[in-house]
């Protein structure tokens, strides 16, 4: 199963999802494929209702799909069982919400090992330095979330999905909830991750700004792919968002 | 407001169920004890009114000896009196009556009916009679020194049938008997669970009580007399001399029913207190599912603020909501508590007590109780929870849901403190000889100074408990360490209840442990024998005094004594003397002591504690006038003084001192000394040979007896035990309760867990984990403040003989241990519940 040769780090091949029956049919994702390359970060835009969640949810096994089949780092997502499918998020998969992205009772550094230590894996230390020094959060790792500024707290969420060196990285608009100055440094260390230490990240927003940082953007609409951008930057965004009618 | 209440109530049936949850179980026990108490007493009530349905009058001795414990002992009649009475115009028929102790033995060998704590064990008179308890049901009455009947629960227990060769034991010793015949008392098999064998009259007075002396005589009139003529007919007609007193059916029916009464009210006061200490326990867990519903509805509440809603209404929304739940709980809570009534019969039933079927009593007093109580209980328990939603500020409505308010007021801290200092000053003070009244209000102190405090130290304690969770469970152990700790109040409130519970628990636990180890310490000193035999029966039969002179002519004892007990009057005052027999005491049984010999103590002496001698300032050669139940009156001299009081009490006299009176003597333990040389072994089986031929008693080691004795406080300490469990269970499930709100309330936290890489079991851990850890926080708080209210009861009691305080260790051990179990049983809904948590939900909803 798993391929090395693979170069996606991520494919979804004819993934549907279907909500209610017959009359009330509503197809969230319809016939959807797409690839995630390794070493690569990609943003999926579409606007609201436009299946761009689902999508996500779907890849990193957080939602089931209704046909179709999803691979991560060369693992078939739907045979897996609950309990693989967790070993499989803990282990392979990094995740950085919008928002209540932290356990409140953990210290930042417990925040960050999280997965490896839930998977009893004590991971590589020299990686997780290099992590929490790419995000700048040296200083921090004995506080506690709510003491922490709301950047500060995606920083420690951005680390947690790299600590594990995982296969790939979904991030559910990171930045949503910060202002733009916080977002924008977010986002270059999402960007430094993926250039400095060689990772896969795959990320859902709404904001141009903030998908001109991807090397690639794939847009969605009505639960179908509608095109696909190389090379962002806002303005090409823009552009291609009033071509798709929008 | 009603209306908002009321959509709130049930736009949420789930929680209304949870907070219901524990008012219904305390209104429960509260009804179903009351209910189970009322129902006993009718029970009895009925039965005494069916056995002297056909009595018209009754016959006995006016002379009655009260002594401690509400025992009563009465006199015995001559039977000559029958005849007198049988004479008296309106007397159509009479039967002389005999209540006295007789054991039916098994043929297996086995006295029938429990020892000791079961229903009393009956030898009486069956006979003919218009007024008969008796009727027969199978064969005949008995007729002749060698026939028995047998009441029909004994016949069958025992499988015995007509013709039968039955042993049965009486003080005079065992015999066997034919069964001729099988009696039903009124509509049941046997009362009560008592046994009953029924001779003729000669045999009974013989066998049973002394020959010529009768317990009491039953008219049936003509009908020619009201019962109270008839009365005082019989009254006249029998001379003053022999003091004697004649009721009416319906006096000595309602005598009876009283003296039942009082008997279990005691029993119905005992099942009160405990289902009223459950419901105060319980309130701590309305308490905290008030609070933690308040908590969570903050956002609710403050946009009920902000359109305009006054503090008072949304403080009145949740004092509604809390009537609400008061009702329906203590509505469900009553039903409940007679299905509970109905499960104690059918518990007593199984126990083979054969109650007649006198159908539930539900008294109206009951009723009002539960619903009234219930309802206050849960008012008052909301009331803090319902001031404090109202204060919530409309902003709060616009603000992310901030979880309770957990700053903890330095007030509480001061405050806690005062009342435990107040607490310590005052049993401090009694040690130091202030009135005693001033141990309970320490106590009540101490308390109240704890559950003060517990929000203050629930977080530190915590922590601590929650160390080796966090060593052996990783970050799941970690995470339960601080979810235990990150809302102390909650934490503390919901611990409190595990804690009262514990801490009675430990506090009943030490005290036994105490008396244990006292009764342990006198009965090594006093007894130097190798065997003992022991009976359980108290006050009411025991072991026949000639069993003792049986084994002290076996050829392997040096010496075997009886002590027995004797109930007089002494300056009008009822007193137990010890009887003892003072050619065989020496050596086996030892009272210290201190002047005079065994020798001295003929039928014209007495022996006497030294305390007694101090306080009355008595010496040897003062007197003593004893007035017996037989009326008899003796004068006796005191030749000798002792020390070991713990089981002779303050008299010591001699057996022999009533060998030829009607006075009923038992010895209530044999004490044996084999001869040097003689195996233990070979001996024991000898002794245990002829302690079967007696059927009474049990031969039991030097070691095995003082264990017994030491061990026989623990039946009480079983049935506290048992009634402290309803707390128990109260105090789970308000663990449940709490967990299963903070697992709903942590719904996105486990959501991102999951999300994350946490397995459904890590979470189960997790949820577990805290559950433990709370409740140990209740155990060990509750363990040191029981160790000490233990003390404190030690100490009261120090007057009544207590003078040696044992922490009961294994106790402890046992319930750190029961406390573990009882975590991690009360999370396993929640746990589950905790991985059922919607993922996707958990982590979109912004």
């Amino acid at each position: 199963m798993n391929n090395p040769s693979d170069s996606a780090a991520a494919r979804a091949t004819n993934v549907s999802k279907i909500y209610g029956h017959d009359d009330s049919e509503v197809r969230a994702l319809d016939n959807v494929s797409v690839e995630f390359e390794k070493g690569k970060f990609t943003a999926i835009m579409g606007p609201s209702g436009s299946g761009k969640s689902t999508l996500m949810h779907c890849m990193a096994g957080l939602d089931e799909m209704t046909f179709g089949s999803v691979t991560i780092d060369g693992i078939d997502v739907a045979s897996l069982k609950d309990k693989d499918l967790t070993k499989l998020r803990r282990d392979k998969i990094g995740f950085v919400f919008q928002a209540f992205n932290l356990v409140p009772t953990l210290t930042a550094d417990e925040n960050i090992r999280l997965p490896l230590l839930l998977g009893n894996n004590k991971g590589n230390e020299e990686w997780i330095q290099k992590v929490i020094n790419t995000v700048h959060l040296q200083d921090r790792l004995s506080h506690r979330p709510s003491e922490l500024s709301g950047g500060q707290q995606q920083r420690v969420a951005v680390a947690r999905a790299l600590a594990s060196e995982p296969a790939i990285i979904f991030a559910d608009e990171p930045t949503g909830n910060l202002d733009s100055t916080t977002g924008n440094e977010i986002l270059t260390f999402m960007r430094k991750a993926v250039d400095e230490l060689e990772q896969t990240i795959v990320m859902v927003t709404h904001d141009p700004v903030s998908a001109s940082y991807a090397d690639r953007i794939v847009f969605l609409k009505d639960g179908k792919i509608a095109g696909e951008l190389l090379e962002p930057t806002p303005e090409l965004v823009l552009d291609y968002m009033k071509q798709l009618g929008h | 407001m009603w209306r908002i209440a009321l959509k709130g109530i049930l736009g949420r049936k789930a929680r209304l169920v949870l907070t219901s949850l524990a008012v219904i179980l305390g209104t429960a026990f509260l009804s179903g004890t009351a209910v189970f108490s009322a129902t006993l007493n009718q029970t009895f009530d009925n039965l005494f009114s069916d056995v002297f349905r056909n009595v018209d009058s009754y016959v006995r001795s006016t002379q009655v000896i009260e002594a401690d414990f509400g025992q009563q002992e009465r006199q015995r009649i001559p039977v000559e009196l029958v005849d007198t009475v049988k004479q008296v115009s309106g007397v159509a028929d009479v039967q002389a009556d005999i209540q006295a102790f007789a054991r039916i033995i098994g043929k297996d060998g086995k006295p029938l009916g429990t020892e000791g704590n079961g229903p009393p064990t009956f030898g009486s008179v069956g006979q003919e009679f218009k007024g008969a308890l008796w009727s027969i049901s199978q064969g005949r009455f008995a007729a002749g020194p060698t026939e028995v009947v047998l009441d029909e629960a004994s016949a069958k227990a025992g499988k015995f049938v007509l013709n039968d060769t039955v042993k049965v034991v009486a003080q005079s010793g065992s015999r066997e008997f034919t069964l001729v015949g099988i009696a039903s008392y009124g509509d049941v098999r046997s009362p009560g669970g008592a046994t009953f064998a029924l001779f003729d009259l000669a045999t009974a007075q013989e066998f049973l009580a002394k020959p010529g002396f009768i317990d009491d005589i039953l008219v049936s009139g003509d009908g020619s007399l009201s019962d109270t003529e008839l009365a005082m007919a019989i009254n006249q007609a029998i001379p003053g001399t022999y003091k004697t007193e004649t009721l009416t059916g319906a006096q000595i029916t309602k005598e009876t029913q009283d003296e039942i009464g009082t008997a279990l009210s005691f029993f119905g006061i005992l099942l009160s207190v405990f289902s009223y200490i459950a419901l105060g326990v319980g309130s701590f867990v309305i308490y905290n599912v008030f609070s933690i519903s308040a908590a969570q509805r903050q956002r609710e509440n403050a946009l009920l603020r902000a359109i305009g809603a006054s503090k008072k209404q949304v403080t009145r929304a949740m004092l509604i909501e809390s009537v609400v739940v008061g009702l329906f709980g203590s509505t469900v809570g009553l039903i409940a508590g007679i299905g509970l009534s109905k499960a104690l019969s059918a518990l007593l039933k199984a126990a083979s007590i054969d109650l007649p079927s006198g159908g539930l009593v539900v008294p109206r007093s009951a009723i009002i109780n539960t619903i009234v109580i219930g309802l206050i209980v849960t008012v008052a328990s909301a009331w803090l929870p319902a001031r404090r939603a109202g204060k919530v500020p409309p902003l709060a409505a616009m603000r992310e849901t901030a979880i309770e308010y957990v700053a903890l007021s330095r007030r509480r801290t001061i405050f806690g403190l005062v009342l435990i200092a107040l607490g310590v000053v005052s049993i401090v003070s009694v040690t130091n000889g202030a009135s005693k009244t001033l141990l309970g209000f320490g106590i009540l102190f101490f308390f109240s100074g704890t559950i003060t405090l517990g929000p203050v130290i629930a977080r530190p304690v915590a922590l601590l408990l929650g160390k080796p969770a966090e060593k052996f469970r990783g970050v799941t152990g970690t995470m339960a360490r601080q979810n235990s700790a990150r809302n102390p109040k909650r934490t503390s409130r919901t611990a409190a209840p595990v804690l009262i519970g514990v801490a009675l628990v430990t506090a009943v636990a030490a005290l036994a442990a105490s008396i244990s180890s006292q009764i342990d310490g006198v009965f090594t000193q006093q007894f130097k024998g190798d065997y003992a035999i022991n009976t359980t029966a108290r006050g009411f039969g025991g072991l026949s005094p000639s069993l003792a002179d049986d084994i002290n002519v076996m050829p392997q004892v040096q010496r075997a004594t009886g002590i027995g007990r004797l109930t007089v009057k002494i300056d009008d005052k009822g007193q137990f003397l010890t009887t003892i027999n003072p050619a065989t005491v020496e050596g086996v049984f030892d009272i210290g002591l201190i002047s005079g010999s065994y020798a001295d103590l003929t039928t014209e002496t007495i022996f006497v504690s030294e305390k007694y001698a101090n306080n009355h300032d008595t010496k040897l050669g003062d007197i003593i006038q004893v007035t017996f139940a037989d009326a008899q009156v003796k004068t006796l001299k005191i030749a000798g003084i002792y020390t070991y009081d713990e089981i002779a009490g303050k008299y010591t006299v001699s057996r022999d001192l009533i060998k030829d009176s009607s006075v009923i003597s038992f010895d209530l333990g044999v004490f044996i000394k084999l001869k040097p040389g003689v195996s233990n072994e070979s001996a024991r089986s000898e002794l245990q040979a002829a302690v079967d031929k007696y059927g009474q008693g049990t031969l039991l080691s030097k070691r095995e007896y003082i264990d017994s004795q030491s061990g026989s406080i623990n039946q009480l300490l079983g049935l506290i035990y048992g009634l402290l469990f309803l707390s128990v269970i109260i105090a789970v499930v308000g663990i449940i309760i709490t967990l299963l709100l903070s697992v709903f309330e942590r719904q996105r936290e486990i959501g991102l867990l999951r999300a994350v890489g946490m397995t459904k079991s890590q979470v189960r851990t997790t949820v577990r984990w805290e559950s433990v850890i709370t409740s140990l926080i209740g155990a060990v708080v509750g363990i040191v403040l029981g160790v000490g209210l233990g003390w404190v009861i030690v100490y009261a009691l120090r007057d009544q003989g207590l003078s040696s305080f044992s922490v009961p260790i294994g106790s402890t051990v046992s319930i750190l241990m029961m406390s573990f179990i009882i975590g991690v049983l009360a999370a396993v809904y929640p746990a589950w519940r905790a991985t059922r948590v919607n993922l996707l939900a958990a982590i979109t909803t912004a």
